[in-house]
């Protein structure tokens, strides 16, 4: 036993060690720091074992501090006066017993146990148990400090606080040893990846039942939540009875890992497949143009359901909810006022609105799943002129699509801009619906020009590149400042189409000169 | 013509997977480039694509005498997963093709003559490339790569995965094709190397050298090969 509990710690964590190595060596600059002889470093490995101690006792700890602070004291936040020890145990109780079927260890399907039982073929039962055993020893850890700390607080007796633990890991192992049971009798598995229908039914009945009795003053006494937190006690030697004599851990634990690496293949051919789904089947679709041209024509109208319909429906909806605030207007006029200068200043507020509405990633990822992960494999489309020729003919299509939106906007906030009030100085309107056009024609250069230079995907349609990612995250970030930035429209406007025009132009300039070497397919 | 390869280096950090590699490729031949597994055979041809920059050394077209660097559209590549616009239909993709680089093609054939060179049946012909087969996406590639008439075919693995029919097809294909170009063909299979290849080259410890057959029987010749590719220990 103590042999299976080191090997499997080992184990696990070599894989976490990896994990987090591997994950270092995917971000740009440290990646060229790092050797390839990454896995055989001490030093690095020391590292990434604090990382993961440090990680288990937050799991241990924190967890379980937030679990008490959030989910059982929660309410007391907000409603100071209905602290009490009944309450408290009456949350945590009913809390309790939706974690005994929600949350355990035995049936979830993890990696560490397909390398363990499955590919290394360890004793499933004694590894099983070993790490069911170091479960609920973890969780009786976790809790203790935190009970103490909450149930005493609240007055709840010392000899029912240290019993709760206890109890918690009572209600697990009873859940368990009946699951266990009715896989004897059934040979239906429980898998906690997937839950069933029950599950989910049993957890809306119980979670009201924990926090609504409270707001009406009818939680469980003290008497009757002690009697059903000392029943889970003998409840789990039962249980623990059951799960130690049972003897199918390998059957089981077959079943419920077998799925577990299907599942991911099956992600990759899903994402395959579902990309391959947005393409129209509608053959009546043709061009009567030639050479990039067609191509380009072919794929905008057999893409029609993710691009046009998409952006078209945008519109429509942004054109509705201009419509609504010149109606709110007519009825309410005394917001008039109020509407006017949020106009007048929210202008950068209107930067993230055109990062959420624009169709940047959704065509590039399109053009690569569908058209260029094929194309680039072919070297005449890989000829400088031509990657440049079918550059501009995207560019014009994005900038095409993104525009519908932002003209709409654009005209719906000059619009609200006159009746709300209007302004002394016309050139206003004329920025609003500049400003707001050139933050989309900013994205579609933006995505299309970063999806040139640094071509994220292998052949195998992985993404491999961490500064692509990074630079996505950037983009949110900056975007996401700008909500908090208040101008008037004058100075954000102008500000913005100058970046705009001079983005642009920078761009250009970077695509004419690296794209045909960067544009090709990641090895 | 000729296909020379100068001093062509690459490593991974510390590993070298190409070793100052020095080998000249003759016109009209099929080679069959044999290695173990991670012996660099994919790295080579990705080096010779471009698609990844060689560390040192250099590679050219030396015609009639005079070297001539190697432009995008001098080498074709055709990878062992058959790769295609999912959204064309075949006809589609042709003419795409076709129209783009016309001034560059000679000889130019009508679609449905390409078609039937292929064995690509009439009713295929105007389905979406994703709902091909496996065989017929890959006789599209194919047909791709024949028509561009790169000076280099680079070959990975390319009949493998094919039926024994397909397979047969291409093979055919290959051989009546093989003219006027140097056809490289990297394969794990012996028996098919032997069939289809004039010369076999092997690339071990980094390097590459022909095996001579001289006059050894297929037997003597398979046993001959095994034994140098065994010398490299670590693969």
């Amino acid at each position: 036993m103590l042999n299976t509990l080191r090997l499997s710690f080992s184990l696990k964590n070599t894989y976490r060690v990896n994990a987090i190595l591997h994950s270092l060596k995917q971000i740009p600059l440290l990646k060229r720091l790092l050797p390839e002889t990454l896995y055989q470093v001490r030093g690095l490995k020391v590292f990434a074992n604090v990382l993961t101690a440090l990680w288990e006792l937050i799991t241990i700890f924190l967890f379980k501090y937030l679990y008490f602070f959030v989910m059982v004291c929660g309410l007391e936040l907000v409603r100071p006066e209905l602290q009490s020890k009944e309450a408290f145990l009456h949350v945590l109780l009913l809390l309790t017993l939706i974690g005994s079927f929600m949350h355990t260890n035995m049936f979830d399907a993890t990696r560490d146990k397909y390398y363990a039982m499955i590919l290394l073929r360890m004793n499933a039962r004694e590894y099983t148990l070993v790490n069911y055993g170091y479960y609920l020893l973890k969780g009786i850890v976790g809790f203790l400090p935190w009970v103490l700390v909450f149930g005493l607080g609240r007055e709840v007796p010392l000899w029912l606080c240290l019993l709760i633990p206890f109890a918690v890991a009572g209600t697990k192992l009873a859940v368990d040893s009946y699951s266990l049971w009715d896989y004897a009798q059934t040979g239906h598995v429980r898998n906690d990846s997937k839950l069933k229908k029950w599950p989910w039914l049993l957890t809306a009945v119980l979670l009201p039942l924990a926090y609504l009795p409270l707001l009406v003053g009818a939680v469980l006494p003290l008497k009757v939540s002690a009697v059903l937190w000392v029943l889970c006690i003998p409840a789990g030697l039962l249980g623990l009875r059951q799960i130690l004599l049972f003897r199918y851990y390998r059957e089981i634990n077959q079943e419920l890992l077998a799925g577990l690496f299907t599942q991911i293949d099956a992600v990759q051919k899903a994402m395959k497949t579902a990309n391959e789904k947005v393409i129209s089947a509608d053959l009546t679709i043709t061009s009567q143009k030639n050479g990039f041209e067609f191509l380009n024509e072919l794929f905008i109208k057999r893409h029609r359901k993710i691009l046009w319909r998409s952006t078209l429906r945008i519109a429509g909806i942004c054109a509705i909810l201009c419509c609504g605030v010149l109606f709110f207007m007519t009825i309410k006029p005394e917001l008039k006022a109020d509407i006017n200068e949020m106009v007048m200043t929210w202008l950068p507020y209107f930067a993230f609105i055109m990062y959420l509405i624009n169709r940047g990633t959704g065509f590039t990822n399109a053009l690569f799943m569908n058209c260029d992960h094929s194309l680039l494999t072919y070297s005449f489309y890989k000829k400088p002129k031509f990657v440049l020729r079918l550059f501009q003919i995207r560019l014009r299509e994005i900038i095409k699509i993104n525009a519908v939106p932002a003209l709409v906007i654009g005209a719906g906030l000059s619009a609200i801009l006159y009746v709300s009030g209007g302004t002394e100085n016309p050139l206003n309107y004329v920025v609003l619906v500049c400003s707001v056009t050139a933050m989309s024609v900013f994205f579609s250069i933006h995505y299309l020009t970063v999806y040139y230079l640094l071509q994220p995907y292998t052949a195998g349609t992985e993404m491999k590149s961490g500064t692509y990612r990074i630079v996505m995250v950037l983009t949110y970030v900056g975007c996401y400042a700008l909500m908090n930035l208040r101008l008037p429209i004058l100075v954000f406007g102008v500000a913005c189409i100058a970046f705009c025009v001079l983005y642009c132009a920078v761009a250009s300039v970077l695509v004419y000169k690296y794209a045909p070497r960067t544009f090709r397919l990641r090895t | 013509m000729r296909f020379v390869i100068d001093h062509l280096s690459k490593h991974f950090e510390r590993k070298e997977v190409l070793k100052e590699i020095t080998f000249t490729f003759e016109e009209g031949k099929i080679y069959g480039l044999l290695g173990r597994n991670g012996a660099g055979k994919t790295t080579l041809f990705n080096c010779l694509n471009r698609d990844i920059r060689a560390d040192g050394g250099t590679f050219f077209l030396d015609e009639n005498g005079t070297p001539r660097e190697i432009s995008a559209e001098d080498i074709g590549y055709v990878l062992s997963t058959p790769t295609v616009p999912e959204f064309l239909t075949g006809r589609e993709f042709l003419k795409f093709f076709l129209d783009i680089n016309a001034s560059s093609i000679q000889n130019l054939r009508s679609l449905d003559e390409y078609f039937d060179m292929m064995s690509i049946a009439p009713e295929d012909r105007d389905k979406l490339l994703k709902d091909y087969s496996h065989g017929t996406k890959n006789k599209m590639q194919m047909l791709i790569n024949i028509i561009a008439q790169p000076k280099v075919l680079l070959l990975d693995e390319p009949l493998t995965s094919l039926d024994v029919v397909v397979a047969e097809e291409m093979k055919q294909l290959l051989r009546s094709q093989k003219d006027g170009k140097i056809t490289i063909f990297s394969t794990h299979i012996m028996d098919l190397a032997l069939d289809l290849c004039d010369e076999i080259v092997l690339l071990s410890h980094g390097v590459l050298e022909v095996v001579e057959k001289s006059n050894l029987d297929n037997q003597e010749f398979k046993e001959k090969i095994i034994a140098a590719l065994k010398e490299e220990s670590y693969a």
